[in-house]
């Protein structure tokens, strides 16, 4: 941990510690924990209980996949580079079709399949469940790869 | 970290970290590198372990981390909304309409991270770093953001400096003659190299390295870190030429190689079928956009990784460095005086002809108790780099009490001093670190590296036992170096222990009796392996007694 901010040989560790092992399982444990806490609320039935799971993990892998830019530490390495990119396009050093992306681009599939079959199908969660999924699915796609509409979040 | 390779030889592929399933049972959760060794004289391969990260370890470690991140946000909240007092640097008020200096959250790991377990690093020394040591105490109030002396000191057992032969002394034969040189040529040089800063006893130094390193001749420079950033593109100028870098390379080679107008590549850590590969495509596609021969390709590698412990599978690069017709800059910065039976290095523990090393570089900080390095090599090499190296253009040479405290130093390794005080400190050396190597790994912690490495580091992975692991040892009067993300990949994070000679048994007993209650206390023993009978600290230590007999 040095100065709190260097690394090894200059590689950003975003790029990098998404493909470290058990992080598959600690996702999936993760999720399964928020989706345990929403079941616990009282007031909540199992079809409102998965889809706030599902909203809640597409909001969040909305956040901190592609709000959130740069590091949250030093980068004296690429001279800023990192700053201006997302986490998703930092994933890999901006290479396409990784297992990573590919396993992200899955889990929202995943998930809502789920939220729609523990929701009978209904119309108005299948309105939210969809149209989050959609947030979180579309920036994921190479077209947009650095791709900033209407330039918000450009800097 | 250590990836796997494809393994031609046994048949299966390695799963992704690098664990073989069925093997001839010789290799044990290595990388699934299995050599080809032709040569007799070549030493048969010793085992590296990098035993995989247990999966509910792992697990753990993530979730540490997420825990440590929300509340690093819940932390930042309660700053900026003023509930708690800001005590990092904040801009001024009348400069807030300016373009902000910098990003809050490029701080975010500093300021909610590494701040709150500040106090394990940057522990201020206040004796010679030899065997034991005096480390200053110090306490905070306001959660590691202002630290501060208390007066009273803390004598440790010393693991963390790189002290390999034990020359870090302040009495002695060696610090005799550096105080001599003080008084005859002053403690500093006030010029360059190519000035007026050339003494004979910088001569005498290079002189006396490259009859150390079996070489031509030799040039040394003030300082290590320079030594690789100035003097690679001194080697490497012009376009056209092709870097093969290792992947954990230290930041003075990675920012030499950035300072050349070259391409890089980085292989795999230690795997010498990725080198070939590499090699192989670069030398068929030539240069990127024209596709021309290369003008030359330099493979760079170090003698003993610091982070890892492993050492370098040189017999191999060395095949293959002939084949393509490569050139092969080794960095020994830990390995020489380390290694081998006189202490010659990587290439004597492989039994490897120095002269097939181009450039043979390294640094008198480790194992020799100075400052500054060397680079050896053929005496065309060493003309040129004399010339036209930024160091020795621009830098001011090495201060002659240090020059000096490097002969010594050299010259009782050598055994020109006419005793075996060499020979025994690296035997020491070397019984020191098989001895506690083994007794970790039959206490069953997670143990990097090569089985004939000083530096032995030890698996922590959660963030909160780094800190805690480093506090307790330094209350039981053992002082550690510890690392975490993102200086190492950010599961795996390590307490990094460095032998050195001046250690003796009873002390390593009693640091092992420490580091095992500490070890229980905190649940590091996470090795799945099954327990291995380590040899008895006689057998590692009989060559030590019977040349300290003679002596």
């Amino acid at each position: 941990m040095g100065d709190g901010g260097t690394t090894y040989s200059g590689v950003n560790p975003n790029a990098v510690w998404l493909n470290s092992r058990g992080i598959w399982l600690s996702y999936v444990i993760a999720v399964t924990i928020l989706h345990l806490i929403l079941l616990s609320i009282p007031f909540l039935n199992v079809a409102q209980a998965w889809t706030l799971t599902n909203v809640v993990h597409n909001i969040g892998n909305y956040i901190f996949l592609h709000m959130l830019k740069g590091t949250p530490w030093e980068t004296n390495w690429d001279q800023g580079k990192s700053r201006l990119l997302t986490h998703w396009e930092q994933i890999d050093f901006g290479e396409q079709f990784t297992t990573t992306r590919k396993f992200l681009f899955l889990a929202p599939v995943i998930l809502f399949i789920l939220a729609s079959f523990y929701t009978k199908y209904d119309p108005l969660h299948f309105v939210f469940n969809l149209s989050t999924m959609l947030l979180v699915l579309i920036p994921k796609l190479p077209q947009l790869h650095g791709v900033r509409i209407f330039g918000i979040n450009k800097y | 970290m250590v990836l796997g390779g494809e393994n031609t030889l046994s048949g299966s592929a390695p799963t992704a970290n690098g664990h073989v399933k069925e093997s001839n049972g010789f290799i044990q959760h290595s990388n699934g590198h299995v050599p080809h060794y032709k040569d007799d004289k070549i030493k048969k391969m010793s085992q590296e372990s990098f035993e995989p990260v247990p999966l509910l370890v792992a697990c753990l470690t993530y979730l540490g981390y997420g825990m440590l991140v929300l509340f690093g946000y819940f932390r930042d909240f309660l700053r900026k909304s003023g509930v708690e007092t800001t005590h990092s640097t904040i801009e001024r008020k009348k400069m807030k309409d300016f373009v902000p200096l910098y990003q809050s959250f490029e701080s975010f790991y500093t300021r909610n991270l590494y701040t709150r377990i500040r106090d394990c690093w940057n522990r201020p020394i206040c004796s010679v770093p030899s065997a034991e040591f005096d480390v200053s105490e110090r306490v905070s109030d306001d959660g590691n953001w202002h630290l501060r002396l208390t007066g009273k000191s803390r004598r440790c057992v010393n693991l963390g400096s790189y002290n390999y032969l034990g020359f870090a002394e302040n009495t002695g034969p060696c610090a005799d003659a550096a105080a001599k040189a003080l008084q005859q040529y002053g403690a500093g040089v006030c010029s360059t190299r190519q000035e007026l800063g050339n003494y004979r006893i910088h001569e005498e130094l290079e002189q006396t390295t490259a009859r150390f390193l079996g070489v031509e001749d030799a040039v040394t420079f003030g300082m290590g870190f320079a030594t690789n950033s100035m003097n690679i593109p001194a080697l490497m100028g012009g376009k056209g030429c092709l870097i093969l870098s290792d992947e954990l390379n230290h930041a003075s080679l990675v920012l030499g190689a950035r300072l050349c107008s070259t391409v890089i590549k980085v292989f795999k850590h230690n795997d010498i079928e990725d080198v070939e590969r590499k090699l192989r495509e670069a030398i068929i596609n030539g240069q990127p956009r024209t596709h021309r021969a290369w003008r030359k390709i330099l493979i760079i590698v170090e003698g003993i990784y610091s982070m890892e412990g492993s050492i370098i599978k040189l017999p191999d690069l060395i095949r293959l460095k002939k084949k393509y017709g490569a050139y092969l800059y080794l960095d020994e910065a830990h390995s020489i005086g380390a290694l081998g039976e006189t202490g010659r290095g990587v290439t004597e523990y492989w039994g490897v002809d120095p002269r097939d090393v181009d450039i043979m570089m390294g640094t008198f900080t480790k194992s020799f108790g100075a400052a500054g390095g060397y680079i050896a090599g053929s005496k065309r090499l060493i003309n040129h780099l004399r010339a036209y190296s930024h160091s020795t253009t621009y830098a001011c040479s090495m201060a002659a009490p240090v020059a000096q405290q490097v002969i010594s130093s050299m010259k009782i390794i050598m055994g020109e001093d006419g005793t075996n005080r060499g020979q025994l400190r690296i035997k020491q050396l070397a019984a020191n670190s098989k001895y506690f190597r083994q007794r970790l790994v039959e206490m069953g912690f997670i143990v990097y590296g090569n089985d004939d490495s000083p530096i032995v580091p030890v698996l922590l992975y959660m963030p909160a036992k780094i800190a805690a692991f480093s506090r307790e040892l330094y209350q039981q009067n053992v002082g550690v170096v510890v690392v975490g993300f993102p200086a190492t990949p950010l599961v795996e994070s390590r307490a990094r222990f460095c032998l050195s000679a001046a250690h003796t048994r009873e002390m390593l007993d009693k640091v092992l009796d420490a580091i095992s209650d500490v070890g229980d206390r905190l649940q590091l023993k996470y090795s799945l392996n099954p327990p291995t009978k380590a040899a008895s600290a006689e057998e590692c230590y009989k060559q030590v007694d019977s040349l300290a007999h003679e002596a």
